[in-house]
């Protein structure tokens, strides 16, 4: 089952399972995404479970590769006071011109992208010089149990969803050519706020 | 769909009292379903490998329903701690055929709410060195 498919699959129970979730991480993604400005592209809008945590007034463009997980966001976008678009699209191939966007938004979005630094360096591109990646992502921890206990996972959310629970996501911003400015833990050094500058 | 009241309440609880209450509860869940299974007169060693392998299943469906309510890190984490220690030793204590069940479940809960402070703290910890 490719990528696209399988997030068709999981699209009506999603936001079930990411409840918990946005209970507790509610407050720091607002917080992180308050310094959203410009134009925002946000990618894998999933099911629009963000839009919520995001500053109002904004041009926001969201990008995810799964039909019905865009059917899904749409009431959400509805809600937004502010203009929001949605595009079927991968985050490794994004079909926007260089220099488009103010900010680049995510939320555990790259422990499923295939190709995390491709996609990373696709961000890069779009962005405008100067402008800002904020990610809100889970990676890898550096403490030796927590991270046992994540690559002992990894292999079953790896298999049934393509989800990596193992990625040094910081590191592969840097890899990407993003200087790291700020890089905050939320829960442990598993869940983190990334900010990157291009 | 309405929730059951005490399902309600248990959702809507601080996090800082749900996650020590679903520690000590998941860790005497584990405690109790191992001492059930592994009977009293195998060898010890055995019995943690199969302690350890019940374990993982419970940690499993106890991830798929409590995951959804609580946060995924924050019950994987503690959980697959819990899991692991607890499993081997439940196994252990109960193939030694002497320890109680009763003894068991409660060094299990203790057990599970050990690792939710230690979790706690070291979260504090991390989260605030920055």
């Amino acid at each position: 089952m490719d990528q696209n498919n399988k997030y068709d699959g999981v699209a009506r129970v999603f936001d079930f399972f990411r409840e918990g979730d946005m209970r507790r991480w509610g407050h720091a993604q607002k917080n992180h995404f308050k310094h959203m400005q410009g134009k925002v592209l946000h990618i894998g809008i999933g099911t629009g479970m963000e839009i919520i945590n995001f500053p109002s007034g904004l041009d926001i463009t969201g990008v995810d590769l799964s039909p019905k997980m865009l059917e899904r966001a749409l009431w959400r976008a509805r809600q937004y006071q502010g203009k929001i678009r949605f595009c079927l699209m991968n985050a490794e191939s994004l079909a926007f011109p260089d220099n488009t966007f103010d900010t680049v938004a995510t939320v555990c979005v790259f422990c499923t992208v295939a190709h995390p630094v491709a996609g990373l360096k696709e961000c890069r591109r779009v962005l405008k010089p100067g402008g800002k990646l904020l990610m809100f992502e889970h990676v890898m921890s550096k403490n030796l149990i927590y991270g046992l206990s994540l690559k002992f996972m990894s292999l079953f959310t790896t298999a049934l969803e393509g989800t990596h629970l193992d990625r040094n996501t910081v590191e592969n911003v840097r890899k990407a050519g993003f200087t790291v400015q700020k890089e905050k833990n939320v829960y442990l050094d598993i869940v983190k706020t990334i900010e990157g500058v291009k | 769909m309405t929730i059951p009241r005490p399902l309600y309440i248990l959702i809507h609880m601080n996090f800082k009292i749900i996650d020590p209450l679903t520690g000590t509860c998941s860790g005497a869940i584990i405690a109790f379903v191992v001492s059930q299974i592994i009977p009293t007169d195998w060898n010890m060693f055995l019995a943690m490998a199969v302690g350890g392998g019940i374990a993982l299943v419970l940690k499993f469906v106890l991830l798929l329903l409590l995951a959804p309510f609580f946060g995924a890190f924050e019950v994987m984490i503690p959980l697959s701690i819990t899991a692991m220690s607890v499993g081997m030793l439940s196994g252990m204590m109960s193939a030694h055929g002497s320890v109680p069940d009763g003894c068991i479940f409660v060094t299990g809960g203790m057990i599970g709410l050990a690792v939710s402070a230690a979790i706690y703290f070291s979260n504090k910890k991390l989260t605030r060195l920055q």
